[in-house]
């Protein structure tokens, strides 16, 4: 296990991996950290490219592809630079790296020539799919950072319950946790505010009663009988007729 | 002035094309300075071999155009020569080298250490294989003049040859005794040199070109890259 930690201005940087993969990256820039070489780490969206490249290069000055006319202007100023995005770049031939240490990040080669053309390595960085351990480790960073966020005590959820989605990298993977972590702690008044907002927003036509009621039914059937486990069982906690239950289980499409 | 009392040999001793003269059982009777060094690459019974092969069908002397190559040496004919049964000889043309007409763009040379660069490349090889390597580099190499990002990607193309290779040996040495003359200047030689059991060769023109715009010779083998770099100081 390997754990980086670099100071920056006010700030921490970290950039925590397991994967053999990325210690070599890592290896690797170090080594030439101080030679005139250009590098490009390709990789998916939302995996730490550019946490990485400002975790090797904490000093270095970080401009983004999509903003062309800075490239340009920033490769004549300065002799070490981080360039995000490097994909958006649509004069990517015309640069200049000569005697510059060039860090870029992509989330895809492009045009393989040019770029097997104008950099010295070229590294891949890989997906959080391919990372099970780093994923754990992130999960529990992100669910902490969750935690204190949104003021949630620590003992009162079960990490290892919480779904990984790894469909957009770190993107998804957070926006699962903090969503899941939202409705686990809602109480009855938030939840109230919820409806409310979601039934001003919606609420018309001519049927809005029946529409609308499911969102109170369906959940309170569905814990319920995940709770009791049969619909007898169920109805004499809810207090309500067996019929009347299973009419309303076949209403909402309950399985 | 009677020509036969001027002894030739020296003149034979001294041409670059190597000559060597066998008696009919393979022994060397003699050879030139050139020869000798060629001895190095290629043995004693394949060059015999090969004056019997082209031998003149008579007593006399044949000439074949022909490329062979042995390691640097590159010839484009040989003359196969005997007057008697005793004695036969080949002669070898030395190729033209093209000599590089590159100016050396010295503003890009930046003074290195060499073994960085490698260990780089073999880090970024490392992420994409999972072949074993074996590293044998003289850590007490002078830094000298490279451009590193030209230079680079040599390494990381000439490496990429040997992406699915078995027992990769890498190794980084001075050779002694030998130099390259750039801008009339002698330079001594650093040499890397890759073998394995195997390796690609999609990418051996291009290895060739970066080489040539660096000044450093390559050459590319069925499985093995040497890279002769001029140690500019």
């Amino acid at each position: 296990m390997m754990f980086f930690s670099s100071y920056k201005v006010f700030k921490m940087e970290q950039f925590f991996t397991n994967s053999e993969q990325i210690q070599n990256i890592i290896k690797g820039f170090n080594l030439t950290k101080t030679l005139f070489v250009s590098s490009i780490i390709i990789g998916e969206p939302n995996i730490g490219k550019k946490s990485l490249a400002r975790y090797l290069f904490p000093n270095a000055p970080l401009v983004s592809g999509k903003n062309q006319v800075e490239v340009e202007k920033l490769l004549t100023e300065v002799d070490e630079l981080i360039i995000t995005d490097f994909e958006r770049l649509s004069n990517q031939e015309s640069l200049n790296f000569d005697n510059k240490r060039i860090i870029a990040t992509a989330n895809y080669m492009g045009n393989q020539q040019i770029i097997d053309n104008i950099f010295a390595f070229i590294y891949t960085l890989p997906s959080l799919k391919e990372r099970p351990d780093d994923t754990d480790y992130l999960r529990n960073l992100f669910v902490k950072e969750a935690q204190s966020t949104l003021m949630i005590e620590e003992n009162t959820i079960s990490i290892a319950d919480i779904p990984i989605n790894l469909s957009d990298n770190s993107k998804t993977m957070k926006k699962t946790i903090y969503t899941y972590l939202i409705k686990h702690s809602m109480n009855n008044k938030d939840i109230q505010e919820a409806i409310y907002y979601y039934i001003l927003e919606n609420l018309s036509g001519n049927n809005g009663y029946k529409e609308h009621i499911e969102l109170y039914e369906k959940p309170l059937i569905e814990a319920g009988l995940r709770k009791y486990g049969s619909q007898l069982q169920l109805s004499q906690i809810l207090g309500i007729n067996r019929n009347t239950l299973r009419k309303k289980i076949h209403e909402h499409r309950i399985d | 002035m009677n020509i036969e009392s001027i002894d030739f040999q020296s003149f034979l001793d001294w041409d670059n094309s190597p000559f060597i003269l066998f008696d009919n059982q393979s022994k060397i009777l003699y050879l030139n300075n050139s020869a000798e060094i060629l001895f190095g690459y290629v043995s004693k019974k394949e060059l015999y071999d090969l004056a019997l092969a082209y031998a003149p069908p008579s007593f006399g002397h044949k000439t074949t155009t022909l490329s062979l190559n042995y390691d640097s040496f590159m010839f484009y004919a040989i003359t196969v020569g005997y007057e008697n049964e005793e004695q036969i000889s080949i002669r070898f043309y030395n190729a033209p080298r093209i000599k590089s007409s590159i100016p050396m763009e010295r503003d890009k040379l930046v003074s290195t250490n060499i073994n960085l660069l490698l260990e780089a490349n073999i880090a970024l090889f490392k992420t994409k294989n999972t072949n074993t390597l074996q590293l044998l580099a003289d850590h007490d190499l002078p830094s000298f003049k490279i451009d590193q990002n030209a230079f680079s990607k040599l390494l990381r193309k000439t490496l990429n040859a040997f992406r699915s290779s078995d027992s990769i040996r890498i190794t980084l040495k001075l050779l002694i005794g030998e130099h390259v003359v750039i801008s009339g200047k002698k330079k001594a030689i650093v040499q890397l040199s890759i073998d394995a059991n195997g390796r690609y060769n999609d990418e051996d023109e291009e290895i060739r070109s970066l080489a040539t715009k660096s000044h450093i010779t390559s050459l590319l083998k069925e499985s093995s890259i040497k890279l002769e770099i001029p140690l500019i100081e």
